[in-house]
């Protein structure tokens, strides 16, 4: 992968090189994959997100006037197409957020602890309501700042600290209750 | 506290109660902690036994959430070409080459044409990143008014055993530039016609870039 920064990539795509933006979807893909999981908690589901989401980005690239990141822009897209899934279907199934990492075939006790711990996690995850899980995906899982969850959800940086505390807070109580 | 039971019935009570008994409030100790500042005492945790205990119990309770965020997730192999190839149909690129042989007619996508073309620039030296396209006015305008000309496919930028490649280059700063223009043209020009059977092979080099060495 050639080392070129985004601004540079989107601006050759949006100049008639799709090569450019391939280039783009190897680069990201992974994070839109990553975000939609931990969002749906499916893997079909966040497949399907991530590819609607990195197409979509190709064909809405002419608006795409560089007042935010590349990465700031899929976010977004990723977490609209994610909460329009959420809504639609609903669904209370828990979580399969370690569906895909690779197991490493220790079954010690300790590995089955920390496995059982990750579950617990990702079952609190998926109890928060979808406006709290953003913030805390983006901000503790994706390491955004306040002011980039806010540029991602057109939110503001007050709310998102609003927003994160409460997700904290039931987070906590949550994660309390599987201990 | 290492008792589990212990440990909850403590968060729960520490979550529930609001105050600690020194007067500190809960919620900012868990925001504390959530931020990663855990370690980070003020004058009164320091010296506060209340404070540090609830402070702990937190750091236990939190543990699990920044480890399962450190904990990798690797998108499915296929997710990439998968969108690269429904790019590709959307980009509608069908125009072929098309060599008349003795056994049969071969057609090769003018896709193929540019990807080629694009590779082959890349691996001249000073070129940092090169991006290939099909070349629609530019091949109608040798292709004239004829129907071939107006038809999608003379759109592709290949046409019988000709084609028009448009390469958008960036250059390592302090190359010299026009050098490795021809140098790319030579390069895809051979390329082209050794991979690929095109002999009359048009390269069109626009070099919109210097790039630092540094990566951006």
């Amino acid at each position: 992968m050639p080392e070129v920064d985004d601004a540079y990539l989107v601006s050759r795509a949006q100049a008639g090189h799709p090569d450019a933006y391939e280039f783009l979807v190897q680069r990201h893909s992974g994070m839109a994959y990553r975000v939609a999981l931990r969002l749906v908690g499916n893997h079909h589901e966040a497949q399907e997100i991530a590819q609607e989401a990195l197409v979509t980005a190709w064909e809405s690239l002419a608006s795409f006037h560089a007042d935010s990141s590349f990465s700031t822009w899929l976010y977004r897209i990723v977490t609209r197409r994610a909460l329009n899934k959420v809504t639609r279907s609903r669904s209370d199934r828990s979580l399969d957020l370690l569906d895909d990492v690779p197991s490493s075939g220790d079954r010690t006790a300790a590995h089955v602890e920390r496995n059982l711990m990750m579950d617990a996690v990702t079952n609190a995850l998926a109890t928060l309501p979808f406006s709290q899980r953003v913030v805390i995906v983006l901000h503790h899982f994706e390491g955004l700042s306040y002011a980039e969850v806010a540029s991602v959800t057109r939110s503001t940086v007050p709310a998102v600290r609003s927003h994160l505390f409460r997700a904290r807070r039931t987070l906590a109580t949550r994660l309390e209750e599987w201990r | 506290m290492n008792d589990p039971a212990e440990s909850r019935k403590a968060a729960n009570h520490l979550l529930s109660v609001g105050k600690l008994a020194c007067g500190a409030d809960v919620d900012p100790l868990l925001e504390q902690v959530a931020d990663g500042s855990g370690g980070q005492l003020n004058a009164h945790q320091r010296d506060c036994v209340h404070c540090r205990a609830a402070i702990g119990e937190f750091t236990a309770l939190w543990d699990p959430v920044r480890e399962l965020a450190a904990t990798p997730v690797p998108a499915p192999a296929e997710l990439t070409a998968t969108v690269i190839r429904r790019i590709r149909r959307l980009v509608h690129d069908v125009g072929y080459t098309l060599q008349i042989t003795d056994g049969g007619a071969i057609r090769i996508a003018a896709c193929i044409v540019a990807v080629l073309a694009r590779d082959s620039a890349r691996l001249v030296p000073g070129v940092r990143v090169a991006f290939g396209r099909s070349s629609h006015r530019t091949l109608g305008a040798f292709a004239g008014d004829g129907p071939l000309g107006q038809r999608p496919a003379a759109a592709a930028g290949v046409l019988g055993r000709t084609a028009v490649v448009d390469l958008a280059v960036a250059v390592n700063y302090g190359m010299p530039v026009q050098d490795v223009a021809r140098d790319i043209q030579r390069q895809v020009i051979a390329a082209l016609h050794h991979g690929l059977g095109l002999q009359n092979v048009t390269v069109n080099v626009t070099v919109d870039d210097v790039l630092d060495n540094a990566a951006d």
